[in-house]
C-alpha cells in the first residue's frame, strides 16, 4: 500500500499541479519541482519542445532507447488519457449529484417560506405574550414599590409625631415660636386624622404646648414693648394657628385708630411745635422737641400701617380711610391753628411737618392717593391761609392808619406805608413765594393767583392811594428778587422734570404786569383827586362874566398839596431813579423854541387886540407846532420817585388844558388862568424832572385859555408879578402860622 | 404801532370838535363836520369820500353862525343836520338844511329849518331818532331833556315833552336805545341814567360818575359801552348793569368818546386827549355762564387793543363811523384835521 501510496501520490500531485498549470495560466506559480527539471527534456515543463525534444533524442539515443521510450511514452500518455477519462468522469459524477442536490434543496426551499413565515407569526405572538405578562406584573411591582416607600415614610412620620411635643417643648423654651408653628401646622392634618389613634397622647401633649404657644404669641401681640415687626410675625403665626384674626386685626386696628389721636398735632401745641422746628434747625443737637417726637411717632404709625397691610392684605380699605383721617384731621387742626394769628413761617413749619408725614404715609400707601387728597386739602387751607394773612394785613393797615389819623395824619402816612412794607412784603409773602416745598410747587401759580386776587379786592375796598403804591412796589420787589431766587431753589432741588410747574419768566411778567397796573393805577387815583379839584374849579364859575383877577386862586394850593402829597408817598417808597433832563439831546432847544413862542404871543396880544390879529396868531400857533418837536407828553411810567411824579404832573396840566378848552372866558377870566398858571410855573418845575414838558404843558393852557377867551388881553407882566409876590408872602405867612400852631399843640 | 400813513387827511381852517356820518346818503360815504371858533366865521363842511376811496373832497362848504359843539346828521334826509353852538356867552340848538344845489357856491348859507330853543343853559347835544324815519329828536342841556318832533316841510318844531333831570344831576350827553326808541341813555355828573321816552321818567340809572360819552351797540341789544376820564372804556350788559361786562383801559389821558361799529360787534373806537385813536376788540358776550370764563379769557387773550392811530397833534374830540362802509371811520382833531382811516386789516374773520 505504501509504495503504491508513493506513485499514486505522485500522481495526484501531478495532476494537481497539472489542474492548477490549468487553470492559473502564469508560470511562475508552477511548481518548484518542474523548475528543476531541466528545461528541454521536462516534458512536464511548460517549455517542453517536443520537436526539440525529438531531435535530442534521435541525435542521442539508439533505436532500443527510442522504442523504449516509445513505449515507455505510450503507456504514459495512457496512462493520462485514462486520468482524465476518470478526472471528468469523476467531474461529471459531482456536477451530477450537485445539481440533484441542488434540485433537491430547490424542492425543499419552496416549502421552507411558509414555515418561516409561521415561524415568525410564532415569534411574535410569544413577545406579546411576554409583554403582556410584564405589564399586568409592573402595576404589582410598582404598587409594592410604593408601599414600601410609605411604609419608610411612615416610620419617618411616626417617628416625628413622637417627638413633636419634646420638640415643641424644646421650641417654647427656646421661643422660636415660628420653628413650632411650622412643626405643629405640619403634624396637625395627621393628628386630627390619626389623633384617636395611637396618637392620642403626642396629640394631647402637642395641643397643649401649641395652646401655651398661642397664649405666649398674644401676649405677645398686644404687649406694646415688643416692636412693630416681632408683632406682625406674632400675628402672622397666629393667623397660621387658625386662630380668629379677624377679631385680633380690628382689636389692632382699633389700637392703631386709637394712636391717631395721639399723632394729631394739636392747635394749642402747633405753634409749639412749629416753633421747634424751626429752632430745630438751628441748634441739630436738641433732637428732643415735640416735632421730633411726632416725627418718630408718624414715622412708627407709618411703619405699623406698613407691617399691618403686609399681615392683612384685605384690610388695606380701612388702612386707607386710617390715612386718609389723619390726613384730614391734620388739615382740620391747621385750619383751626391758622384761625388764630399765625406768621407765615409757623404756618410753613406745621405745613412742612404734615408734608412729610404725609410723604411717609404715601410711601406705604401709594394707592391711598395721599398726596393728592393733601393737596387738595392743602389748597384749601392755603387759600384759607392767604384770605386770613390778607385780612389781617388788611386789619394791620387800618389798625396803624386809624392810630396814625389821630395823631398827626400827613407825617406819619409815609411812616405807615414803610412800617406796611416792611411787615406785609419782606416777611409773610416773600416767606410764602420762598417756599419750596413740593405741594407750594404745584400751588404756586394758585398761590400768586390767590395773591393777586387779594390784591384786587384791596382796590375795591378804597384804602389810601399809598397803599397801592406800597403793593406796585412789593411786585417789583417779588417780580426782580424773589422769583429768581425761588426759580434758583426749584432748580437746585428739583434738577429733574418737575420744574414746568414752575415758569419764573412767566411769574415775573405777571407780576411786571401787576406791579405796571398798580402804579398806573396809583397814578390814576391821584390824578383823579387832582382832577375833580380842577372839575369843581372849572365848573363852578361863570368865565363868561369872571371879575378881574385879585389873587391867586385857591385851587392852585389844593393842586400844590396834592403833588406834594404825591411826591412825599413816591418818596418813601420808589427809589430814586438817575437824574436826567428831558429824553431828547435838544432839550434846550426846543426850551427857548417854547419860551420865545410864548414871548412872541405875549407881545403880540399886549400890542393888538382885535379879532384879525387873533386870527393871525391863531395861524402863528399851528406854524408853530409845526416847527416844533412834538414834546412826549405821555412817556411810559417808570419806577422811580422823578417818574412818577413827572407823570402825574403832566396829566393833571393835561386834564387842566382840557378843562380850559371846554370853557368859554372872557378878558378877566383869562387873566385868572393867566395868573394862575404863572404861579404854577415855579413850583412845578422844582418838582418835576421834565422841565421843557411842563413849560409846553403850561404854555398849551394859556394858548387853550387865550383861544377860548372872548377878549384876549393878557395881564401886564408887572402886575403879575405883584399878585404872584402877594401870593408868595401869603402861603409863607400861613405856613408860619401853621408852624406856629402845630409847635404850640 | 401803524402811523396814520394809510389814513387820508383834511385840514380844516379852525380848531373843531365834531364830526357826523351822513347816513341818509347812500350812494356816498360822507361825513359832516363843523368848526368850532368863538372869532371866526365857522363852517360846515361836508365831505365826501371819492369812489376810489383815496381822497376826501369837500362836497359842500356852508357858514355857520356860531362855533359849533355838536352836529349831528339826519338819519332820513342827507340834507338835514343839527347843530349844538355857542355864541361864547349863550348856547343854541338848531336844524339845518343844505340848500339845493350846493356845492357850486363856495359859501352859501344854510337854511335853518328850526331853532330848538326851548333851553336856558348850556346845551350838549341833539339826538335823532335812530329808527330812520321817525322825525323825533332830542335835546340835551344841563338840566333838561326835551322831545322834539320835526315837521321838515313846515320848517317847524314843536316840544312834545319836556322833563328836568333836577338841580343836582348835570347831564353832559347821552345815546339814544338804537334797540328800543322809547329809551335813551344821558350821562350826568354821577350816573348813566335811562330815559323813557312815554312817560318821560328816568327809570333805571347806573351809578358811574364822570361818564364822558356813551354809545348803544346797534348789533347787540342791550350793550352799552361808555367812556370815563379816569379809568377808560367800560361796556356794560343792561340787563344786569352792577357791574361793567367787560374794561378796556382807554386812553393814556381821558377817554373822549366811543363808538361801537355798525357793523362789525366787537369794534369800539375810542379817541382820547392824548392825541390818539385806539381800536378794540371787545369779545365780551352777555351770557351768564360766559361772566366766569369770560374774566379768564380776557386774562389771557392778547391784548384787545388792535390798534393806535397816533399820527394826530392835537386831542382828538370827533368821531365817526361811516354806517355806508363800516370798516372806515373819520377822526377830528382839535386842530381841524379830519383823518379817514380803514380798519380793514383788523377786521374779525367771520
Amino acid at each position: 500500500m505504501a509504495t503504491e501510496a508513493a506513485p499514486m501520490d505522485e500522481k495526484a500531485k501531478r495532476m494537481r499541479d497539472l489542474l492548477s498549470s490549468f487553470y492559473t495560466p502564469d508560470p511562475s506559480i508552477s511548481t518548484p519541482t518542474s523548475s528543476i527539471s531541466t528545461s528541454f527534456d521536462n516534458i512536464n515543463g511548460p517549455s517542453f519542445d517536443a520537436d526539440q525534444y525529438m531531435d535530442l533524442m534521435i541525435k542521442k539515443s539508439n533505436l532500443d532507447v527510442l522504442l523504449q521510450r516509445h513505449v515507455q511514452m505510450a503507456a504514459e500518455i495512457k496512462n493520462l488519457d485514462t486520468d482524465l477519462q476518470m478526472l471528468v468522469y469523476e467531474n461529471y459524477n459531482k456536477f451530477i449529484s450537485a445539481t440533484d442536490t441542488i434540485k433537491r434543496m430547490k424542492s425543499n426551499i419552496f416549502g421552507m417560506e411558509g414555515n418561516m413565515d409561521q415561524l415568525l407569526h410564532k415569534i411574535m405572538s410569544v413577545q406579546s405574550r411576554s409583554d403582556g405578562v410584564n405589564t399586568s406584573l409592573f402595576e404589582k411591582r410598582e404598587h409594592i414599590e410604593k408601599l414600601h416607600r410609605t411604609r419608610n415614610l411612615l416610620r419617618k412620620v411616626q417617628q416625628f409625631i413622637y417627638d413633636l411635643p419634646a420638640r415643641l417643648q424644646k421650641c417654647i423654651k427656646s421661643e422660636a415660636y415660628g420653628d413650632a408653628v411650622r412643626f405643629y401646622t405640619g403634624a396637625m392634618p395627621i393628628l386630627k386624622v390619626y389623633g384617636d389613634t395611637s396618637f392620642k397622647d403626642c396629640r394631647r401633649a402637642s395641643e397643649e404646648a401649641i395652646e401655651t404657644i398661642i397664649k405666649n404669641l398674644q401676649t405677645k401681640l398686644f404687649s406694646d414693648s415688643e416692636s412693630i415687626q416681632a408683632r406682625a410675625e406674632a400675628a402672622v403665626l397666629l393667623k397660621q394657628l387658625d386662630v380668629p384674626v379677624d377679631s385680633l386685626k380690628d382689636k389692632l386696628l382699633e389700637k392703631l385708630e386709637q394712636s391717631l389721636d395721639g399723632l394729631q398735632i394739636n392747635p394749642d401745641e402747633a405753634s409749639k411745635l412749629a416753633e421747634h422746628n424751626v429752632s430745630s434747625k438751628d441748634e441739630e443737637s436738641n433732637n428732643q422737641g415735640p416735632a421730633k417726637i411726632h416725627e418718630d411717632a408718624v414715622r412708627g404709625f407709618s411703619e405699623a400701617m406698613r407691617a399691618y397691610r403686609e399681615i392683612f392684605p384685605d384690610s388695606e380699605e380701612r388702612l386707607f380711610k386710617l390715612a386718609r383721617a389723619l390726613t384730614t384731621t391734620h388739615f382740620e387742626n391747621m385750619e383751626l391753628y391758622i384761625r388764630k394769628r399765625v406768621s407765615a413761617a409757623d404756618f410753613l413749619g406745621i405745613f412742612r411737618i404734615i408734608w412729610e408725614d404725609v410723604v411717609l404715609m404715601d410711601e406705604v400707601l401709594p394707592e391711598a392717593a395721599l398726596s393728592d387728597l393733601s393737596a387738595e386739602a392743602a389748597q384749601v387751607t392755603l387759600k384759607q391761609f392767604v384770605a386770613r394773612t390778607f385780612s389781617h394785613l388788611q386789619q394791620d393797615i387800618s389798625d396803624t392808619l386809624l392810630k396814625f389819623d389821630i395823631n398827626q395824619k400827613e407825617v406819619v402816612d409815609g411812616e405807615v406805608l414803610k412800617v406796611v412794607l416792611e411787615a406785609s412784603g419782606k416777611a409773610e409773602f416773600r416767606q410764602l413765594l420762598d417756599e419750596n416745598t413740593g405741594i407750594f410747587v404745584k400751588m404756586n401759580d394758585l398761590l400768586i393767583g390767590w395773591i393777586q386776587k387779594g390784591f384786587q379786592d384791596f382796590f375795591s375796598e378804597k384804602i389810601h392811594a399809598g397803599l397801592i403804591l406800597v403793593l406796585a412796589q412789593l411786585s417789583v420787589v417779588i417780580e426782580q428778587k424773589v422769583i429768581p431766587r425761588i426759580a434758583e431753589e426749584i432748580t437746585a432741588s428739583f434738577s429733574g422734570g418737575n420744574s414746568q410747574a414752575f415758569i419764573p419768566g412767566e411769574l415775573c411778567r405777571v407780576f411786571h404786569a401787576a406791579s405796571e397796573k398798580l402804579l398806573q393805577h396809583y397814578i390814576d387815583t391821584r390824578t383823579q383827586k387832582i382832577s375833580n379839584v380842577l372839575r369843581k374849579r372849572f365848573k363852578t364859575p361863570n368865565w363868561v362874566k369872571h371879575k378881574e383877577p385879585r389873587e391867586v386862586h385857591m385851587y392852585v394850593d389844593m393842586l400844590l398839596q396834592q403833588l406834594e402829597e404825591v411826591g412825599k408817598e413816591v418818596k418813601q417808597i420808589l427809589p430814586q431813579g438817575t437824574f436826567r433832563k428831558h429824553k431828547r439831546s435838544d432839550s434846550n432847544g426846543s426850551n427857548t423854541t417854547t419860551s420865545s413862542r410864548s414871548t412872541t404871543l405875549h407881545s403880540d396880544k399886549m400890542a393888538r387886540s382885535n379879532s384879525q390879529r387873533a386870527r393871525s396868531q391863531l395861524f402863528e400857533t399851528h406854524l408853530a407846532k409845526l416847527f416844533k418837536q412834538k414834546v412826549e407828553i405821555f412817556t411810559k411810567v417808570e419806577f422811580t420817585q422823578e417818574s412818577v411824579v413827572t407823570t402825574t404832573v403832566k396829566l393833571c396840566l393835561k386834564s387842566l388844558q382840557e378843562y380850559v378848552r371846554l370853557q368859554t372866558f372872557n378878558r378877566s377870566g383869562f387873566q385868572q388862568i393867566q395868573l394862575d398858571i404863572q404861579f404854577l410855573k415855579a413850583p412845578l418845575k422844582e418838582t418835576v424832572e421834565d422841565e421843557a414838558a411842563i413849560d409846553f404843558l403850561l404854555d398849551e393852557v394859556i394858548v387853550a385859555a387865550s383861544e377860548r377867551c372872548l377878549d384876549v388881553t393878557p395881564l401886564e407882566p408887572p402886575i403879575l408879578d405883584k399878585l404872584i409876590q402877594a401870593k408868595l408872602a401869603k402861603s409863607k405867612e400861613h405856613n408860619n402860622n401853621n408852624n406856629k400852631t402845630t409847635v404850640s399843640s | 404801532m401803524q402811523g396814520g400813513s394809510s389814513g387820508i387827511g383834511y385840514g380844516l381852517k379852525y380848531q373843531a370838535r365834531c364830526i357826523s356820518d351822513v347816513k341818509a346818503d347812500t350812494d356816498h360815504t360822507s361825513f359832516l363836520t363843523g368848526t368850532l371858533s368863538l372869532k371866526e366865521e365857522n363852517e360846515v363842511h361836508l365831505l365826501r369820500l371819492s369812489s376810489g376811496g383815496s381822497e376826501l373832497v369837500c362836497e359842500g362848504l356852508f357858514s355857520h353862525p356860531n362855533e359849533i359843539w355838536d352836529l349831528a346828521s339826519c338819519p332820513f334826509d342827507q340834507r338835514i343836520f343839527s347843530t349844538v353852538f355857542s355864541t361864547g356867552e349863550s348856547f343854541g340848538a338848531a336844524i339845518w338844511q343844505i340848500p339845493e344845489p350846493y356845492g357850486q357856491s363856495n359859501s352859501s348859507t344854510l337854511e335853518c329849518v328850526a331853532s330848538l330853543d326851548a333851553h336856558v343853559g348850556k346845551i350838549n347835544c341833539v339826538l335823532w331818532c335812530p329808527s330812520g324815519k321817525s322825525d323825533k329828536l332830542i335835546s340835551m342841556d344841563e338840566q333838561n331833556l326835551v322831545l322834539w318832533s320835526l315837521d321838515s316841510s313846515k320848517k317847524s318844531a314843536e316840544v312834545v315833552s319836556k322833563e328836568s333831570a333836577g338841580m343836582r344831576h348835570s347831564l353832559s350827553g347821552g345815546a339814544w336805545n338804537p334797540h328800543d326808541v322809547n329809551s335813551v341813555a344821558a350821562t350826568s355828573e354821577s350816573s348813566i341814567q335811562f330815559w323813557d321816552l312815554r312817560t318821560m321818567k328816568n327809570v333805571n340809572s347806573i351809578d358811574r360818575a364822570h361818564v364822558r360819552n356813551v354809545d348803544y351797540n346797534t348789533k347787540r341789544e342791550h350793550i352799552l359801552v361808555t367812556a370815563d376820564d379816569e379809568s377808560g372804556i367800560h361796556i356794560w350788559d343792561l340787563r344786569k348793569a352792577k357791574v361793567p361786562v367787560q374794561e378796556l383801559p382807554g386812553h393814556t389821558h381821558w377817554t373822549w368818546a366811543v363808538r361801537c361799529n355798525p357793523e362789525y360787534e366787537e369794534l369800539i373806537l375810542s379817541v382820547g386827549t392824548d392825541s390818539a385813536v385806539n381800536l378794540w376788540f371787545a369779545s365780551a358776550s352777555s351770557d351768564n355762564q360766559a361772566s366766569e370764563r369770560s374774566a379768564e379769557a380776557s386774562r389771557q387773550r392778547v391784548n384787545p387793543l388792535l390798534n393806535s392811530y397816533t399820527d394826530y397833534e392835537d386831542s382828538v374830540y370827533g368821531l365817526a363811523w361811516s354806517s355806508r362802509e363800516p370798516w372806515i371811520f373819520a377822526s377830528l382833531s382839535y386842530d381841524g384835521r379830519v383823518v379817514i382811516e380803514s380798519v380793514k386789516p383788523f377786521l374779525p374773520r367771520r
